[in-house]
């Protein structure tokens, strides 16, 4: 036992003094609350409510005195009117009231509380970007479950009220679930109600729907040299694959294979690979084949592209077009806050010469700025903040109205791109997938280049963002924090903003003579016909200054036992020329750009030869194993055949021996990500 | 400036009963007199800068729209009691389950979460041993010993029974041996 005396000096501890912004603040806030006291609405009409579990144990007393249920089969007969009237109770008065300052608005008796709160909640706003799990943010999430159809939910919470009740007392876990659903099909309503009820928050909300839109892929097949020599994809210098993985990994749920594409994983994190020396050569390859960690049998084909960095003084000037989001669905805290923020650093990195304008669309679409200078910063992080969700999505007319600015103030010989932050959810005008890359691609012509950057989650359109930047000459990326906005929009601002090659494709010729069967890891979105490497019509990825990007295969060599496909009996015969030429090579490397600004593509080429290949895997340069640990890793997230007997252990120890300078800590990242999804995995078997 | 120190006179039962008759002021005057108490309850429960202002914040809010409901049954500051206390752990529900969020705004929670001194004094080390109790029970120790009521005040303003107070203490002071025991070790 701890003595009182000891207890005693717990009196004597010093308090902080609260500061005084807090307190002006919640004084603000308690007159706020007061006021709106002071005219209650009409529908507000619970002044006393109880809270639930008294409501249903006084329930049970009311049931009990009645004598309702004096025998079993009388009870029988009134189960269910008693079910119906435990259901109306339970929804007379609901004490929920997360989140009802947000959704008053909508409530048209409510509207007269509305200035007070909005009053308040600017006073707010500055914390808010401090601290986003602020309880008025949080709540509205929380409050947003959907009305659903009143019937079924019903019957549920007379069950589970009838179910609990037969034993002694009714248990409020059951209430609490009944509540739940009680909370998702009446939320619209109840928010007009009840101001005066001190709000349990301990109620667990019906998880969120998860209606994230995904285009579902297959892995790409182990492909034989002799009938397919030629492989053929686009360049894909997306990150937003990663860093929604990690979002999900954080939050311990494992990704869904589908969200998860092997390239971007890798092109996630800088990589050190040789660049060219001068801009003429936009790009340098770097190959090299190393045996495979997975499979003892296989070795890896590692394909490695750096984009010339380009040097600030020689950056051309931008005209930017922030299409910023700003519908009802942007309204949580890891969206449009985040977003503001995130912008705000990128209008920091700017030149003075630079222009920025900003487009915003929810219900329409409107400019909320003329072209400006991004010597004015004052004027457009005012811009930025005046930014204020509500109403639906006509992402059409904004993309419209984001092109026609950046047509507007186009700068010859510079940089002119807009820039979408979009939870990816269109609902107004043109939301068909197909009938956006017909009009992205129109507007492609006009040398405008585009980036995504997809915000939050639960609803996030990642394949309508994909369409778009696929076909926009963009790129996409996932923002999920603020350190993923400054690793985005600064440290790799210039790769962001700056193409240097555009409509990037690669083709890779096997040579049937050494390699077998291939395979390539990762790419399946991307992957392009044998003849389209040619056709300078067919659109491809871009790539930005610095940007690395790195194409990964599986090869087999010719006498390797571990062939996915015997060989064919008759198949020697067909080569039937005696010897192939340049027989000592694994493979010939074909990259085909065009210059930003240019119509005409170029080839560059690179065959690879024994020379490029190293003995063992730790021979390999410390970035290469990263990158084949990540692609590991990635494969193992899509549940693939090739890694299944390849331990998150294996991969975390190449990882960790390649963890390299690391100077951003984006490679520990990684790693404690190996570990989470680790034992995830373990949980679910 | 006189009306102002007149009116700062009036005793708490006067400014209820104005503020219960809608008159602005008073009710004003009546946060103010007490918002540092509900901040430092809250600042001893949670023993963080930032939620001790949040809680207090929900506290002012909650008054300004029960305040008309007050009914004096109790002492004004017991009734504050039970609303900071129950403020703090719905509070502390919520941040629970949004952990995982937060861990999301990594550059955020570091700049927000400042959790004040690093506990050297022995009174501080006693609190934030007194923070891993269970709820009633850091509550029971929270008022008697921390704020110095009677086990009879702390029942009310708990609304639980004055033996249950007891209870709870006595229950906390063994949790609290075995928790600055181990406390020691590390």
């Amino acid at each position: 036992m701890v003595d009182d005396n000891e207890l005693d000096m717990l009196r004597n501890i010093p308090t902080p003094a609260p500061s005084a912004d807090a307190k002006a603040r919640a004084l603000a806030a308690a007159m706020a609350a007061y006021d709106l006291e002071k005219n209650p609405a009409s529908t507000q009409g619970t002044e006393k409510a109880d809270r639930l579990t008294q409501r249903a144990r006084k329930l049970w007393r009311d049931i009990m005195q009645k004598k309702l249920i004096a025998a079993p089969a009388l009870a029988g007969l009134v189960a269910l009117p008693i079910a119906g009237y435990a259901t109306f109770y339970l929804m007379e008065g609901s004490p929920f009231n997360f989140g009802a300052e947000q959704e008053i608005a909508e409530a048209p008796s409510g509207r007269l509380k509305e200035a007070p709160v909005a009053e308040l909640r600017k006073t707010d706003s500055g914390a808010a970007q401090t601290a986003p799990a602020k309880p008025l943010a949080a709540a509205s999430q929380a409050a947003k479950a959907e009305a659903k159809a009143a019937a079924d939910v019903e019957a549920k919470a007379a069950a589970d009220v009838m179910n609990e009740a037969a034993p002694a007392m009714p248990a409020p876990e059951a209430l609490t679930d009944a509540a739940s659903e009680m909370s998702r099909m009446s939320a619209p309503t109840l928010t007009t109600q009840l101001q005066g009820v001190i709000a349990p928050s301990d109620m667990p909300m019906a998880p969120p729907e998860n209606r994230d839109r995904v285009e579902d892929f297959k892995t790409n097949p182990v492909r034989s040299a002799l009938e397919d020599p030629v492989s053929t994809f686009s360049i894909d210098v997306d990150t937003a694959s990663y860093s929604f993985a990690r979002r999900l990994l954080k939050e311990g749920v494992l990704p869904q294979a589908d969200t998860v594409r092997v390239e971007e994983m890798i092109n996630y994190f800088p990589y050190d690979w040789k660049g060219p020396e001068a801009i003429t050569t936009p790009f340098n390859t770097t190959v090299s084949v190393m045996p495979t960690p997975w499979n003892e049998h296989t070795k890896l084909m590692h394909v490695a592209i750096k984009g010339y960095d380009v040097k600030p003084i020689e950056q051309p000037k931008a005209n930017l077009v922030f299409l910023i989001d700003v519908s009802g669905s942007m309204d949580e805290p890891d969206k449009l806050p985040l977003l503001r923020s995130a912008f705000r650093l990128l209008v920091n990195k700017l030149n003075a010469d630079d222009t920025v304008s900003i487009v915003a669309y929810a219900g329409n679409a409107g400019t909320v700025l003329e072209p400006t200078k991004a010597s004015d910063r004052e004027k457009i992080l005012s811009a930025i903040d005046t930014l204020a969700p509500g109403g639906s999505t006509a992402g059409e007319a904004g993309i419209r109205e984001a092109y026609r600015l950046a047509q507007k103030s186009f700068v010859k010989d510079g940089i002119n791109r807009v820039m979408l932050a979009t939870d990816g959810d269109f609902n107004v005008g043109q939301t068909d997938d197909d009938e956006l890359k017909r009009l992205i691609e129109d507007k492609r012509k006009s040398g405008v280049f585009l980036s995504v950057f997809g915000f939050g989650r639960g609803n996030l359109n990642d394949q309508m963002m994909q369409t778009i930047a696929q076909n926009g000459n963009g790129t996409a990326a996932y923002i999920d924090t603020l350190a993923e906005a400054e690793k985005v929009l600064v440290q790799d601002a210039s790769s962001t903003l700056f193409p240097i090659a555009k409509d990037v494709k690669i083709q890779v010729e096997f040579n049937p003579a050494a390699v077998a069967e291939y395979r390539l890891i990762g790419y399946e979105t991307r992957a392009l016909n044998r003849e389209d490497f040619n056709n300078d019509r067919v659109d491809a990825g871009e790539i930005g200054s610095g940007h690395s990007v790195t194409a990964i295969y599986e090869i087999t060599p010719k006498d390797s036992p571990s062939l996915a496909m015997d060989p064919l009996r008759y198949g020697q015969a067909s080569t039937g020329n005696g010897g192939v030429a340049n027989a000592d090579e694994y493979a010939f490397v074909k990259i085909r750009y065009k210059a930003p600004d240019g119509d005409v593509s170029k080839l560059i080429t690179t065959p690879v030869t024994k020379t490029n290949e190293v003995a063992s895997f730790d021979g390999a340069g410390t970035d290469q194993r990263f990158s084949v640990a990540v692609a590991a890793f990635g494969q193992k997230l899509r549940d693939e055949d090739a890694t299944a007997k390849f331990g998150f252990d294996r991969i975390a120890e190449i990882a960790s021996a390649a963890r390299g300078a690391d100077p951003y800590g984006y490679r520990a990242e990684f790693l404690s990500l190996v570990r989470l999804a680790s034992s995830l995995q373990g949980n679910k078997q | 400036m006189a009306m102002m120190l007149d009116e700062s006179e009036a005793s708490d039962g006067d400014l209820i009963g104005r503020a219960r008759d809608g008159d602005r002021t008073a009710f004003g005057e009546l946060v103010e007199r007490h918002y540092g108490f509900v901040h430092r309850v809250a600042w001893r429960w949670c023993g963080n800068r930032s939620d001790a202002e949040d809680i207090a914040q929900e506290v002012c809010a909650r008054l300004g729209r029960a305040i008309r409901d007050y009914r004096g049954g109790s002492a004004f500051t017991t009734w504050l009691y039970a609303m900071t206390l129950n403020a703090a752990r719905d509070m502390q529900r919520k941040s629970a389950r949004e952990t995982a969020k937060t861990t999301a705004y990594g550059v955020h929670a570091l700049v927000a979460g400042d959790s004040g001194p690093e506990a050297e004094d022995p009174a501080e080390r006693m609190w934030a041993a007194v923070r891993q109790l269970p709820d009633k029970q850091r509550d029971a120790i929270l008022l008697v010993y921390g704020e110095g009521l009677s086990h009879a005040a702390a029942a009310d303003a708990m609304t639980i029974a004055e033996t249950t107070v007891s209870w709870h203490i006595h229950e906390a002071k063994k949790r609290l041996k075995l928790l600055m025991r181990s406390a020691g070790e590390e």
